[in-house]
């Protein structure tokens, strides 16, 4: 049974169009043409999967079937276009082996093979992306929660320098953004002021797709503008990353489904107001607005005070509350599935307490710990330009290798 | 007060120069940070306005102004010049109540249940009695437009101060500009005066001013938020910013001679109440100073006998913890304190999704028999007279003198209704916007019956 969700290749395409810059790596695995012949092996259950859907459909219509068979239908798209390349390529490499082909046919044949070869390695990486199964998160909007880690106020700061550096970066990208959240220590949102927590909304559809490879503890070394005597401190400042379900409605249909992530049942969510204390009505004109949602179950607390209207520090509590339990359910079958897999193969976790980026300023650089990249324009990356989108693009591309190979990994349990 | 300790002025200071002023009208720090911050976002808005018409201002010392101001207890909603009602921002002005999230909370949750009412009708008329800003029609309109469209509102708010109505003119055109259906509308009245009695001020009493308007007799729901805080209370319940800056006509009902604390301060009720039964309304609420209060309006309203239904909401109605039903079947129901009162009659029951009522027929002869509860107005033959009531008015009505005043009144504005009505159909929907500003006129009585005068500049 094929039990994940499949990428739909245009959904891929826009989630982030520089996804597969790098080509991939498999050097234990088998292959066939570059693809692993795991994959292969999958990809040719689908089709024919795919058409036994197809002749069902044929003689009735069953939503269920038509669903399925629109997510098939990229993959085995992508197979034929892989057959075909792979066939010529056969075909070309015969020729030219073959001691009967004249000279002349021959060296056409040399020059068309290195085109097909090109052409095979497009299709190989397009039958493995259409087969890596999406994030179920990844067209929605996201939320980016950035606090301040270990090392005191320069955490702080560092904190707020994230937070101006994604600002920068999506309007630089065309993302509408909004801000749910902004608590300097002292109330403003100057630079330089200590930030004590900040939520940022990145309302266009596919964000969380392509932030979710944020989320982690970011690490800044450098001399604190505090500092006297010139030492390099290290500090951290943490990045979460949660789906935002605000004004989406196809994800809104699944608030009132039990089964969905984003189920909530409001009997569970203790919502608090602040009021003072005492006789309330005309007898006192308090300005608190604050309001608190306590999900009982999980213990999940979400506070908002941001605005003075009570009405809507309640709704983007909702809605920071909802994030919060879709994104902890999702991490928490993340993590059975990782077990489970890791007997096979070591995948690597990306969990919320690991260390993703080293931001250096002596060095001027900027070091992905996952990835292994590193950049040297540092002003860059922290304005949000082009460097950063080369670091997130290839975190994006090391987390599809980590799918892929747990795709394989997961072929190979079924053997 | 307790005063502020020194390690937490010390500690203010430390996060920002200015937080250690806020502390005296906030007590905590976090309550202080989020004033703060929201004097800096008004700062910046004044500042990025002026810039738009070429002018300066030096931010740090409009800062420095606005929190000295609200270090010395103005209310910063009056410095702000806005305060969130519900979804909405209400503009507030000194002079006029700043309107309060409790109310937000009675009215949104009236609005919850008739959200949900199987029938509605097509035109439902909603009176607001001592509107002040103008806040809770405009989120009774707001909440249920959100939810339906297929009820016309006719609002009509009514204070007796000039500076209130002038500011809910404004909230109410702009809530129109943002979403231009129903109609409404504002008079000047006094709502305790005695409709008979001699007055010599300058604001009629409501029914003399619905007439002299043209406005309709009959309402289907009642709210009020009168003034409700005993002389006593005053002193020692209001906070030192609300006794400061807020204007005690909203707060405290006027003394009248020989009447207890506790009288004065439910002075409104009766009035209200009386209000009530003379427009027919079908759902009244009314909101109280606390639980005592409460069940002192409730015994009141019962004994009016009716209404089909008396409810006591707490502070957080919506919350569903409802107390057995005490005294004659009044329920108490959400959290906090007492907040409210909730009464209902006739077709108000099903509006409301509560057991069904009394037939029409029932209802009309218990309305006709209630004005026998009447304090003024001698009606001990109309309350026992065995007509027989047909729609809400009896055909053959008794001689001129057997009928209570207020029956008299109310024919005469009935006539009057149909005048308005026709008047309505003519002009179309819309804000009442031919009539001037209230206060520009005044009635006085004169031994030719009441005349219009229009107040010098
Ligand atoms: C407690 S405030 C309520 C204001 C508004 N409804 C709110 O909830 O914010 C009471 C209002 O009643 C008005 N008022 C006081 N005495 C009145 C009277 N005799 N007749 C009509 N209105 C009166 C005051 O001007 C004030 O605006």
């Amino acid at each position: 049974m094929i039990s994940a969700p499949w990428v739909c290749c245009n959904c891929l395409s826009r989630t982030g169009k520089t996804l597969f810059r790098r080509s991939l790596r498999y050097q234990s695995t088998a292959t066939s043409g570059n693809v692993p012949k795991a994959l292969l092996t999958r990809a040719r259950d689908i089709a024919i999967e795919h058409k036994v859907l197809s002749e069902k459909l044929a003689n009735g219509f069953d939503t269920r079937a038509a669903k399925k068979l629109g997510e098939y239908s990229p993959i085995v798209n992508a197979l034929g276009k892989w057959d075909k390349a792979s066939e010529s390529v056969t075909e070309l490499t015969s020729l030219i082996h073959d001691s009967t082909t004249d000279s002349e046919l021959r060296s056409l044949a040399a020059d068309d093979l290195e085109e097909t070869r090109a052409q095979l390695a497009a299709a190989s990486q397009s039958l493995i992306t259409s087969l890596v199964p999406v994030h179920p998160f990844a067209h929605l909007p996201c939320l980016l929660e950035i606090r301040p880690g270990a090392g005191g106020s320069e955490a702080a700061i560092f904190a707020g320098d994230l937070f101006r550096m994604y600002l920068a970066f999506c309007n630089g990208n065309g993302f509408r953004t909004g801000i749910l959240k902004y608590e300097n220590i002292n109330g403003t949102s100057e630079a330089g002021v200590p930030l004590s927590e900040a939520i940022i909304e990145v309302e266009s559809d596919d964000a969380y797709g392509v932030f979710r490879c944020e989320a982690g503890v970011h690490r800044v070394q450098r001399v604190p503008a505090t500092e006297t005597k010139g030492r390099t401190h290290t500090s951290a400042a943490s990045v979460h990353v949660l789906p935002s379900l605000q004004d989406n409605s196809s994800v809104q249909e699944d608030f009132d489904n039990p089964e969905s992530d984003y189920y909530i049942d409001q009997k569970e969510v203790k919502v608090e107001v602040m009021r003072a204390s005492g006789a309330g009505g005309q007898h006192v004109n308090k300005t608190e607005s604050a309001v608190r949602l306590t999900h009982t179950p999980t213990n999940t607390v979400v506070a908002m005070q941001d605005s003075r209207s009570q009405h809507k520090n309640k709704e983007a509590a909702w809605a920071l509350l909802r994030s919060r339990i879709a994104q902890s359910r999702r991490e928490k079958r993340e993590e059975e599935m990782a077990n489970m897999r890791r007997s096979v193969i070591g995948v690597a976790k990306m969990g919320r307490g690991d260390k993703v980026r080293t931001y250096n300023w002596g060095q001027q650089r900027v070091t992905d710990h996952r990835s292994g990249i590193t950049v040297h324009g540092l002003d860059d990356v922290m304005e949000g330009g082009q460097t950063l989108s080369k670091v997130m693009d290839s975190v994006r591309g090391w987390l599809m290798e980590r799918d892929v190979e747990a795709l394989i990994a997961e072929e190979a349990e079924k053997k | 007060m307790p005063r502020i300790g020194n390690s937490l002025l010390r500690k203010a200071h430390a996060l920002d120069p200015f937080l250690p002023a806020l502390l005296a009208p906030c007590r905590d720090i976090h309550a202080a940070q989020n004033e703060l911050r929201w004097l800096r976002q008004h700062v910046d808005r004044v500042a990025k306005a002026r810039r738009a018409r070429g002018d300066t201002l030096a931010k740090g010392s409009l800062l420095r102004q606005l929190v000295s101001e609200r270090a010395s207890g103005k209310p910063l909603q009056y410095i702000l010049g806005t305060e969130y009602f519900g979804d909405l921002e209400i503009r507030c002005r000194s002079g006029v109540l700043i309107p309060r999230q409790d109310t937000a909370a009675s009215v949104t949750n009236l609005v919850r249940l008739l959200r949900d009412a199987q029938k509605l009708p097509p035109e439902l008329r909603l009176l607001d009695l001592c509107t002040g800003t103008g806040c809770v029609p405009l989120l009774f309109r707001h909440e249920l437009y959100t939810a339906r469209d297929d009820v016309d509102l006719h609002i009509l708010g009514v204070d007796v101060s000039p500076k209130a109505l002038k500011l809910a003119h404004y909230n109410m055109q702009r809530a129109h500009r943002s979403m231009p259906r129903g109609k409404m509308r504002l008079i000047r009245a006094d709502v305790v005066l005695n409709p008979f009695a001699d007055q010599d001020g300058d604001a009629l009493p409501l029914k003399v001013a619905l007439n002299h308007s043209g406005l309709p007799p009959f309402w289907d729901i009642l709210v009020s938020n009168p003034p409700y805080i005993s002389p006593s209370n005053y002193w020692t319940t209001t906070t030192r910013s609300v006794r400061g800056y807020e204007p005690k006509l909203a707060l405290v009902p006027p003394s009248i001679a020989s009447q207890s604390d506790t009288e004065q301060g439910d002075l409104f009720y009766p009035r209200l109440l009386e209000i009530a039964r003379d427009v027919e309304a079908k759902i009244v609420l009314l909101e109280v100073a606390d639980l005592d209060q409460a069940q002192r309006v409730a015994q009141r309203a019962h004994n009016l006998s009716i209404f089909d239904g008396i409810e006591i909401w707490r502070e957080r109605p919506d919350i569903n913890t409802q107390a057995p039903a005490g005294v004659d079947n009044v329920s108490i129901i959400g959290e906090g304190n007492a907040r409210s009162v909730l009464c209902w009659r006739g077709a108000g029951a099903a509006w409301l999704g509560k057991a069904t009522a009394s037939a029409g027929r029932d209802d009309a002869l218990r309305l006709f028999r209630s004005y026998g509860h009447l304090p003024h107005g001698d009606a001990s033959q109309a309350g026992t007279s065995p007509m027989e009531p047909q729609f809400d008015w009896p055909t053959t009505p008794p001689s001129e003198q057997d009928l209570p005043m207020a029956f008299h009144n109310a024919r005469i504005a009935r006539r009057s209704r149909d005048r308005f009505r026709e008047r309505l159909s003519r002009r179309g929907t819309g804000l009442w916007t031919d009539h001037p500003y209230p206060e520009d006129y005044y009635f006085i009585r004169t031994s030719f019956g009441l005349q219009k005068r229009r107040r010098k500049p």
